[in-house]
């Protein structure tokens, strides 16, 4: 018997549809999984059925009712709990303060019965099997207890359909085993989860049916026991799987233009590292395990406490985000919207306003001069946009990265520095991200990018940097790249005699 | 049948975006006719009046727009501009120069702007907190010097800073607050002049366009290699020089400043002016042009109340209420025109 069923469901974006009127079917007691690449749709799917966003077409129907519209609340009520990757706990309470947040207990006087929840969070994690102090403050949890919290917070309030956005991507071996030993047992007892993963073992150990989507689109759904790994990784990439591959050409490299000696700061140690002109450099490992930090500390926005960075030999002495831009690095970072998007300012002013800190002094600003160059970039970047006068936000995020590849190079910075530059950017545009940096690298630009995607990083990267817990625990040249061993070697599964 | 849709469209999408782009315009306008229309005969010399009126405001709320646009705030305009002014009559009675003054106003604003923008930028208090404060500094200062100072440097008045009659120079400097260039008030121009060039560095230099960024997306203007503290500290120099011009305006245009009434209130007046002129609170969005003209509507509501001889006391009620319907048009317009646009 089917929980939940999404027939034709349609959504669109300023004009962009995401979903192409996709099916989901769950039914009762089982782990259903969500399969697709980054930008498939699954997240935008998971959000219109909990009302975040409203849907565009098509029919919902949840435990034989039919839902018309839904909202955040309702889609509670209903008992659809959605456990986010970022996770959205308020860190500055306590963790029964979390799990009873808008739902308090409290006496007739209206002053909370803190003792009764107390004891309710204690008893239900006694009954999940799960270590966590009730009186704990959320912020002093770790990311794995962070991410149980929020499971068990669903289901303290007897959440029929689980959503769990990629459970398992700050957890360890142990950890993970036992999340599968809860959601198995919870299986048992009728609870119905959907399971959004990239780990393909993890999918076949726990999962019962599947559904894929690609692009937007709804491609197959089925038994998990009837189809193989290979098949579910080509449909959900689709074809021109094996010509995208073959990008990658070995390239002649320079002298080396950067050095990393024992660098160390906050989230990572010991980082010692050369880079070549010319080089693509992959950076990976879990969330948390220190290569965003690292790029972030040799930019300059942290300082480090220790080691050293050497640019065209030099020691950098002074880790400022200005005086390393004078240097000739350059930085994407993760996180668009956050740390690239200038939301009040159109595409000519995003894309002028690093160079111009480099150039500060000539205040004036010669439009037709930076129209130019605005067109330029567009022209070599491919930027779809109609006017170099419209907002930033009216372009896709595909575009908009591009917008700030090319705020960068209008910086003429050799060594660039990537993290996570296809973050929530459609499957087109990123492979003309990666199409992008191979052309930069062949032109003479350095490129460090951090991304957790292997296949991309097989894509580009001449070698490859794992890093696990703050240490960079193995490189891999290009030819040894590829799924299994980076997992093995970000997960700790294999130590390399360290 | 289409084509004739899409021109009306186009044309209204066209009149929608001017009215959200230059609201401060129709505000203006808006105001200006019930002044016409409750004046008894508009003059020139009338509107020159409210020319001169709101120059000091008017230069006041230039800075303080550019703070508002990093997305900060700034209390202690008002009572800077007592301090300033009070301070610069000494400086005028002590040394008979109108160059000296003038010099003095612009260094000493600076120092004034710059102690709140090194509190801000720099150590990172809450503009809000740190600016409050000053307000309190400034003014006590100016009140408690002015009881302390040898009467003969405050022109012999009692608990007010006058500037002296003996001095050659008064006459050259009451003049200047008072004259006027071609029917136009010299105070009038001074604000043109300053409207003018800090619309060019709000539109066409470097500089102007990181103070939009930083208040836009702090984070993203400082990923791209923009100092922000530096920014911060800037506008609230930029901003106590401006209160310094402000300062000297005022002592040329009534050769005295009272350390108690001087500029009170002028910081909600400043802010007043700014969000009338279409700038956001909350940073990133706006045009200095629009403070010009949110500084003389809010002058000619003043001139209006006069002309309907209604009770002085009510002034400030009738401001506030303007303010709100302005800004709530500003808020509910777009939300509005949101909702609108998903049903079509």
């Amino acid at each position: 018997m089917n929980l939940l069923s999404l027939k034709g469901i349609v959504k669109s974006f300023n004009g962009v549809t995401v979903l192409k009127g996709v099916d989901l079917n769950v039914e009762k007691g089982t782990v259903h999984a969500l399969l697709g690449e980054n930008g498939a749709g699954k997240s935008t799917l998971m959000n219109v059925l909990t009302g975040v966003y409203t849907r565009d077409k098509g029919t919902m129907e949840f435990d034989g009712e039919i839902i018309e519209s839904i909202s955040i609340k309702q889609s509670e009520q209903l008992g659809i709990a959605f456990v986010h990757q970022e996770l959205n706990l308020f860190n500055d309470l306590k963790v029964y303060e979390n799990i009873f947040l808008g739902k308090e207990y409290v006496n007739k006087f209206g002053k909370l019965d803190k003792k009764r929840m107390i004891a309710e969070s204690r008893q239900l994690f006694h009954d999940l099997g799960v270590d966590i102090d009730p009186t704990e403050l959320a912020d002093n949890l770790t990311t794995s207890q962070k991410q149980l919290l929020e499971i068990s917070k669903a289901l303290f309030f007897k959440a029929k359909l689980l959503i769990l956005d990629e459970p398992t991507t700050a957890l360890n071996t142990e950890e993970i085993e036992h999340l599968f030993q809860i959601i198995n047992e919870l299986k048992q007892n009728g609870t119905s989860f959907i399971f959004i993963s990239h780990k393909m073992p993890e999918i076949f150990t726990l999962c019962d049916r599947y559904t894929i989507f690609r692009n937007g689109e709804f491609i197959e759904e089925g038994i998990i026991k009837d189809i193989t790994p290979e098949r579910v990784t080509k449909l959900m990439v689709g074809e021109g799987y094996n010509e995208k591959k073959e990008v990658y050409k070995p390239r002649t490299v320079g002298d080396v233009v950067l050095r990393l000696e024992d660098f160390t700061g906050p989230g990572f140690n010991n980082v010692s590292l050369e880079v070549k002109k010319g080089q693509v450099i992959g950076l990976t490992g879990l969330q948390g395990a220190g290569s965003s930090e690292l790029l972030q500390c040799m930019f300059g926005l942290v300082q480090p406490t220790s080691g050293f960075m050497e640019l065209y030999g030099e020691k950098i002495k002074e880790y400022s985000i200005h005086k390393i831009m004078r240097k000739g690095m350059a930085m994407l970072p993760a996180n668009r919207k956050e740390n690239s998007v200038v939301p009040d300012m159109n595409l000519l002013e995003n894309m002028y306003l690093s160079e111009h800190t480099l150039s500060a002094f000539n205040p004036h600003i010669y439009k037709t001069r930076e129209k130019h160059k605005f067109e330029y970039y567009k022209k070599i970047l491919n930027i779809k946009a109609q006017s170099f006068n419209n907002s930033i936000l009216s372009l896709s995020g595909g575009n908009q990265q591009k917008v700030f590849i090319a705020k960068w190079l209008n910086t003429d910075a050799e060594i660039l520095l990537f993290d996570n530059p296809t973050q929530g950017i459609d499957v087109g545009a990123k492979a003309e991200i990666y199409r992008l940096i191979l052309e930069l690298a062949n032109e003479g630009k350095t490129i460090l990018i951090n991304t957790l995607e292997i296949p991309e990083i097989q894509k580009v990267a001449d070698y490859c940097a794992v890093f696990y817990e703050g240490n960079l625990v193995k490189i891999l040249q290009h030819n040894e790249i590829d799924e299994t061993t980076v997992m093995l070697y970000s997960t700790n599964a294999i130590s390399n005699g360290r | 049948m289409v084509t004739k849709e899409n021109r009306g469209t186009l044309s209204w999408k066209k009149i929608s975006r001017f009215c959200g782009e230059y609201s401060f315009i129709l505000v203006f306008i808006l105001i200006f006719l019930v002044y016409v229309l409750t004046c008894n005969g508009l003059t020139w010399a009338g509107m020159m009046n409210i020319f001169r009126h709101s120059a000091i405001i008017g230069i006041i709320a230039i800075g303080m727009g550019l703070i508002c646009l990093t997305g900060e705030i700034d209390l202690s305009v008002g009572s800077m501009l007592a301090l300033n002014a009070g301070f610069a009559v000494v400086i005028f009675n002590m040394t008979n120069s109108i160059i000296l003054t003038f010099l003095f106003c612009i260094v000493f604003g600076g120092v004034c702007g710059l102690i709140n923008g090194f509190l801000v930028g720099y150590i990172k208090m809450p503009a809000f907190i740190v600016s409050l404060a000053t307000m309190l500094i400034f003014r006590s200062f100016a009140q408690y010097f002015c009881q302390k100072i040898d009467k003969n440097l405050l022109g012999g008045g009692s608990s007010v800073y006058r500037m002296s009659r003996e001095m050659h120079s008064y006459d050259a400097m009451f003049g200047f607050g008072n004259g006027k260039i071609l029917t136009l008030p010299i105070v009038g121009i001074v604000l043109i002049l300053l409207t003018l060039f800090f619309v060019y560095i709000s539109t066409s230099t470097k500089y102007g366009k990181k103070i939009y960024a930083v208040g836009s997306n702090a984070k993203a203007a400082e990923m791209s290699g923009i100092n922000v503290s530096a920014m911060k500290i800037s506008v609230f120099t930029i901003t106590g020089i401006l209160v310094g011009i402000g300062a000297f305006l005022w002592i040329s245009m009534n050769a005295s400043a009272d350390p108690a009434t001087t500029g009170n209130s002028y910081e909600m007046y400043a802010i007043a002016a700014v969000v009338l002129g279409g700038i956001s609170m909350s940073g990133g969005k706006g045009k200095c042009i629009g403070i010009f003209f949110g500084a003389l509507s809010y002058t000619i509501i003043d001139k209006i109340i006069v002309a309907l001889k209604m009770d002085s006391l009510i002034n400030d009620a009738i401001k506030g209420i303007i303010l709100i319907l302005v800004i709530m048009i500003q808020i509910v317009g777009p939300q509005l025109k949101a909702k609108f646009l998903v049903k079509k």
